[in-house]
């Protein structure tokens, strides 16, 4: 809690300007299904992506190109990879996604990042000894 | 940093579905819950205003209540009104929006997603809807199930940036069921969509949450809120504090 006689020191700049900034942006993403059940092959998710962009964006939406870099059958969770420039039309595809050959399906967004390095690991998933 | 708050879900009789909703809500990272309890008064059905209790859980639960109207003389703050923590409205006419922007005594106006707004957006009320500190509400989950709420939903949302500026607006879901919800980065994103800029968005589903539900706990209270922060007080005060009789010593309730 702020207190009332501790002034705060005027706010000091720092300006850091990045030389390699990387290209692309990388997403992890996992796939939520209603029905537990239901596995999907790699080529199928891509495919209901693009379906997903195509639904929003139209043919030039659908059009733009992203990788699916690693997919896990098995927990249904993959590492997609986008240039800077489609990845807010490639997140909101994946947020207002709903349906999967009509069953209920939701993405749920990890992490993302422009660097692949930070998908190695996040703060949920430490374990401390 | 404010924490993030979905301040509706919508209300069902199944109360399991709506436990999971909210376990589901937690999982994702939101700390504040709204169930909504729509009442809809041209219609007079009235929704039991029976009140979720709040269970000990990591994620807090509030109550609200939303009433659809199209007449000002529908809406009447009274007692029943009280046992929630947040009102909202759902103007169906340009009058009761004009008249909910500038007198009810409601925390939230709900913007039309699921059909073609039925007015435009003025600037005057909205302006005096910001400057009363009322909120405007755009819910994302029709967006969701149909493509044809989709376009609703993001015309909508547009035209209302263009008329507020992205100024008090907040998103939220409207989920019914646990694979409704999104997570809140990923609205954060939607308000990229909808208009809004980068750090609009991201207030649209922290800070503006949380100004929306103090403005609902003002009022309950005749004045207002007091926000209080911890001093030091020097010694020589507090003597001179405990000289003075005890009755008139004043009084102040800690929240």
């Amino acid at each position: 809690m702020r207190r009332a006689d501790i002034q705060d020191e005027p706010a000091t700049y720092e300006r850091l300007v990045y030389k390699n900034t990387s290209v692309y942006h990388y997403m992890r993403i996992s796939l939520v299904l209603e029905n537990e059940s239901t596995r999907l092959s790699a080529a199928q998710l891509k495919q209901l992506i693009v379906s997903g962009l195509r639904d929003l964006y139209g043919e030039v939406g659908g059009a733009f190109p992203f990788d699916l870099l690693k997919f896990d059958e098995s927990t249904l969770t993959g590492v997609l990879r986008v240039y800077n420039s489609g990845l807010v039309k490639l997140w909101s595809a994946l947020t207002l996604l709903g349906f999967y050959q009509n069953e209920l399906c939701f993405f749920r967004v990890t992490q993302v990042s422009p660097f692949l390095l930070t998908l190695s690991g996040n703060s949920r998933e430490l374990e401390l000894d | 940093m404010a924490v993030f708050m979905d301040l509706n879900i919508t209300y069902t009789t199944d109360k399991k579905r709506l436990r999971s909703v909210i376990e589901t809500a937690a999982h994702l990272g939101y700390s504040t819950v709204a169930i909504n309890y729509v009442v809809d008064l041209q219609q007079k059905k009235q929704v039991s205003s029976s009140v979720f209790p709040g269970k000990s859980r990591p994620i807090k639960v509030l109550n609200r209540l939303t009433v659809v109207a199209s007449d000002p003389s529908h809406f009447r703050p009274n007692a029943e009104y009280k046992a929630y923590d947040l009102v909202a409205v759902y103007p169906t006419t340009e009058k009761l929006f004009h008249a909910a922007c500038m007198t009810f005594d409601v925390d939230i106006i709900c913007v039309a997603v699921i059909e073609k707004q039925p007015f435009f957006f003025k600037r005057s009320p909205i302006n005096g809807a910001i400057e009363r500190g009322v909120f405007f509400e755009i819910s994302y989950t029709p967006a969701i199930r149909d493509s044809t709420m989709r376009r609703y939903t993001i015309a909508n949302a547009i035209s209302l940036m263009e008329t507020c500026k992205g100024k008090n607006v907040i998103v939220t879901s409207g989920a019914e069921k646990p694979l409704e919800l999104r997570g809140p980065y990923d609205i954060a994103n939607l308000g990229l969509l909808f208009g809004l800029s980068e750090g609009d968005g991201k207030a649209a589903i922290s800070t503006n949450c949380r100004a929306v539900h103090l403005h609902g706990e003002t009022r309950k209270t005749a004045l207002g809120i007091v926000h209080t922060m911890k001093k030091d007080q020097p010694l020589t005060e507090r003597q001179e504090e405990e000289h003075a009789p005890v009755s008139k010593r004043a009084k102040i309730e800690t929240v």
